[in-house]
């Protein structure tokens, strides 16, 4: 058995499966995106309940924190765990797991063919459930959803690839008649032991994909193109981020970003008012307070090439840089140095942390 | 520097609207090495917002506006940045809102900003339009701030929340004070309002001869209408915020991201406890909560930072509204924060930012102190014992 196909739309499908999970005692909990009980807002709940998943959305269009950051927190698991993340949370993860941020012991990760999700200012929106039907039958046919983060919209990586489970919903137009849960490894077969539904060999099709793939391909080269500013050089970062107010909300969200104190706020960034007096005779105008543009270039040489363009950074800004774009596009340019794919492989070592001998002779 | 009724102030021709006069006021100040350098907002290159620039050359100032329609940093940030590590030779003009120069005297107490060599300059404030609003129509925006500012009266629709309900829009602890309110369209009032900002007048040739009792009494007019205004909002806020469940769901959207307290200009501390080790749980303890409680939330202790907050800096907070501006899921949190401020402020007749002189209530240990507190646990006491 390497598929279950339940009788039910993917968000019920993948909550009855679960709570299939829970109720047969396979996990001890569920981390899993949901309505708070008490608030009814969205956030993410490890629910040890079964009743306490009736609340759960593990797969609504809405992203308020990156699940693979809150999963370092609850690992090593003691006891067995099932974990919903979206595609972009689990590469974030595995990013994580890389610098020693997280573990995979004893959990179950399960993920999804995502559509994208929501920018988090409509998704907190009164009338925000209601685009939801519509928002999974477009997501089915294949399209590329109109009001989704332009970094969703643009992105390639929606089909996980570390997932014990992956459910099939972006792209397979069989989701909307019912939910079809794919078992890749042994673990996930035998945790699906006794879930209702029905069972056969077929294994996960990437060619589903294969037409919106190129779509998101096309987006994504509109919405790089769409970055460049109009100066060359520092004229064009200053284009691009002299609007920053300096928050580092960017960084406090990423998931890469896992420093307990970003350099860019220790005291190494500290200066005394000689050293503003000097720059002043010599340049005769400094912004205040200083280094704008050197944390958003030092946080990129620090976390690029692992960013995995979840898109929170974008969400977060203040004065709405398109930071995620900027960061995906820089990203995915230097990681392509090293073929490297941000959270595809845990096997796959993180570039600078690893020495060769032969590399990069062209420059000397 | 408390303000002296009693005072006089300097006529400032300003036939080409304050801010131009401003500029000359500055451009006279560097010229006549009456200032060594300025601190003063000026519009970013893209023209979509405004940035702190610290300048002696006067020609930059031809792109500065001293009131910025918007606050995109709070001034004393600007100042502490410039001044954490100790004073410099310079002497620098900073031109800033009245709630960032009372930051900067909150800071000061706290030792994040050195001001000996500074010299602050505040002037009334019509308000600050709301920095999304500002992101999303930069001409627009410019275009109502104008019209605030040369009428000198403030477009509830238009201003920050914590503007509509801002009682210290006038005079501060600042060195010189700039009267606009009330001033017939071409000139305003120069007030010293310090030895240092007499100093700095006298040295430009400014003499201080004229009458300013026309402007203090409107400005006084005008506070108390405000303070109506505030009470009001502020009893509303109180009725919002009852109870635990009252906060839960007044924060109920908050994503943890903590940019009310990055962009803070009373939060210095380097690492916030809440973004520290000491505030986090270990895996297996997260799980056994989980497990005795039937869930555990994420971001958690949403609740326990917001009040944590309040708790650590509400008796300096100066209502500027920067959390506000820079929460992603608009929760009100200077009003909450405000209205909080209302009540603990007062509690130690404390005003935040009123004056460099006064002792910060929690690091002065008075014997005799609130004491209602005194009543209270005694009452409680007697209580307890007439129970036995």
């Amino acid at each position: 058995m390497s598929r279950v196909r339940i009788d039910m739309s993917s968000s019920e499908g993948a909550v009855a499966f679960l709570k299939h999970l829970l109720g047969s005692g396979k996990v001890s909990a569920i981390l899993t995106m949901r309505k708070n009980p008490g608030t009814g807002a969205y956030d993410i709940g490890l629910i040890a309940d079964e009743a306490g998943l009736d609340n759960a959305a593990p797969v609504a269009p809405v992203m308020v924190a990156n699940t693979g950051r809150v999963l370092s927190s609850l690992t090593p698991a003691v006891k067995p765990l099932a974990v919903m993340l979206k595609p972009c949370e689990l590469r974030a993860f595995v990013e994580r797991v890389k610098r020693d941020q997280g573990s995979f012991e004893n959990l179950l990760i399960i993920s999804y063919t995502c559509g994208g999700v929501f920018p988090l200012d409509e998704a907190i929106g009164e009338h925000f459930q209601d685009s939801i039907p519509d928002y999974f039958r477009r997501v089915a046919s294949g399209e590329i959803v109109e009001g989704v983060r332009e970094t969703c919209k643009a992105c390639e990586h929606f089909v996980p690839t570390c997932a014990d489970v992956t459910i099939s919903i972006a792209g397979d137009r069989d989701s909307t008649s019912g939910c079809s849960i794919y078992l890749n490894t042994d673990r996930a077969r035998e945790m699906a032991e006794g879930l209702e539904g029905k069972q056969s060999d077929d294994e996960f099709d990437p060619a589903v994909t294969a037409e919106l793939a190129v779509k998101r391909t096309a987006e994504k080269k509109k919405v790089f193109d769409s970055l460049a500013p109009a100066g060359d050089g520092l004229d064009g970062l200053i284009e691009i981020f002299g609007k920053c107010v300096g928050c580092h909300g960017c960084g406090h969200v990423c998931p890469i970003c896992y420093c307990v104190l970003c350099d860019f706020e220790s005291h190494s960034f500290d200066y005394n008012l000689p050293y503003f007096e000097k720059e002043l005779s010599e340049k005769g105008s400094l912004r205040l307070p200083p280094d704008t543009i050197f944390f958003h270039l030092g946080r990129m040489t620090h976390m690029s090439f692992s960013c995995v363009g979840c898109g929170l950074c974008s969400d977060v800004c203040p004065v709405d840089i398109p930071v995620a774009n900027i960061f995906k596009k820089v990203g995915e340019h230097t990681a392509s140095l090293f073929d490297y794919v941000a959270g595809r492989d845990l096997e796959e070592e993180i570039p600078v942390m690893v020495f060769k001998e032969e590399e990069f002779n062209e420059l000397g | 520097m408390i303000s002296d009724p009693e005072k006089q102030g300097a006529a400032m021709k300003a036939a080409g609207g304050i801010e131009d006069a401003v500029r000359g006021f500055l451009r006279e100040a560097l010229k006549s090495s009456a200032a060594d350098a300025v601190l003063v907002p000026v519009r970013t290159p893209a023209e979509d917002s405004y940035a702190w620039i610290l300048t002696n050359d006067p020609s930059v100032l031809d792109n500065a506006r001293p009131a910025a329609p918007t606050m995109p940093v709070q001034g004393a940030k600007a100042l502490k940045s410039l001044t954490r590590k100790g004073e410099g030779k310079a002497g620098i003009i900073a031109v800033m809102r009245p709630c960032e120069i009372r930051a900067a005297i909150e800071l000061y107490k706290l030792n994040q900003v050195h001001l000996d060599n500074i010299t602050l300059i505040s002037y009334d404030c019509v308000g600050a339009v709301p920095l999304q609003d500002y992101i999303s129509d930069p001409a627009g925006s410019e275009k109502r701030f104008d019209s605030m500012l040369k009428a000198g009266k403030t477009d509830d629709s238009a201003v920050k929340p914590v503007c509509r309900i801002c009682v210290d829009f006038s005079l501060v602890d600042s060195d010189i004070h700039i009267g606009l309110i009330g001033q017939s369209g071409g000139s305003a009032l120069l007030v010293p309002n310090s030895e240092k900002g007499q100093a700095l007048l006298e040295s430009m040739g400014m003499a201080c001869g004229e009458d300013i009792s026309g402007w203090t009494k409107t400005v006084a007019q005008m506070k108390v209408e405000r303070e109506g205004a505030r009470a009001r909002a502020l009893a509303e806020m109180g009725t919002r915020l009852q109870g635990f469940d009252g906060l839960s769901a007044t924060f109920a959207d908050c994503i943890g991201c903590h940019n009310c307290q990055s962009v803070c200009p009373i939060c210095y501390c380097r690492q916030c406890y809440f973004d520290s080790d000491a505030s986090r749980q270990d895996a297996a303890s997260i799980l056994d909560t989980a497990i005795e409680r039937g869930g555990v939330a994420f971001p958690g202790n949403r609740v326990m930072f917001h009040t944590g907050r309040m708790a650590h800096m509400s008796l300096s907070c100066v209502s500027c509204g920067q959390c506000s501006d820079a929460c992603p899921v608009s929760i009100p949190v200077a009003d909450i924060f405000s209205y909080m401020a209302g009540l603990t402020q007062p509690t130690f007749e404390y005003t935040a930012g009123r004056n460099d002189g006064e002792p910060l209530p929690l690091r002065h240990f008075k014997e005799k102190e609130v004491e209602k507190v005194h009543e209270i646990v005694k009452g409680a006491e007697e209580e307890e014992v007439a129970h036995e």
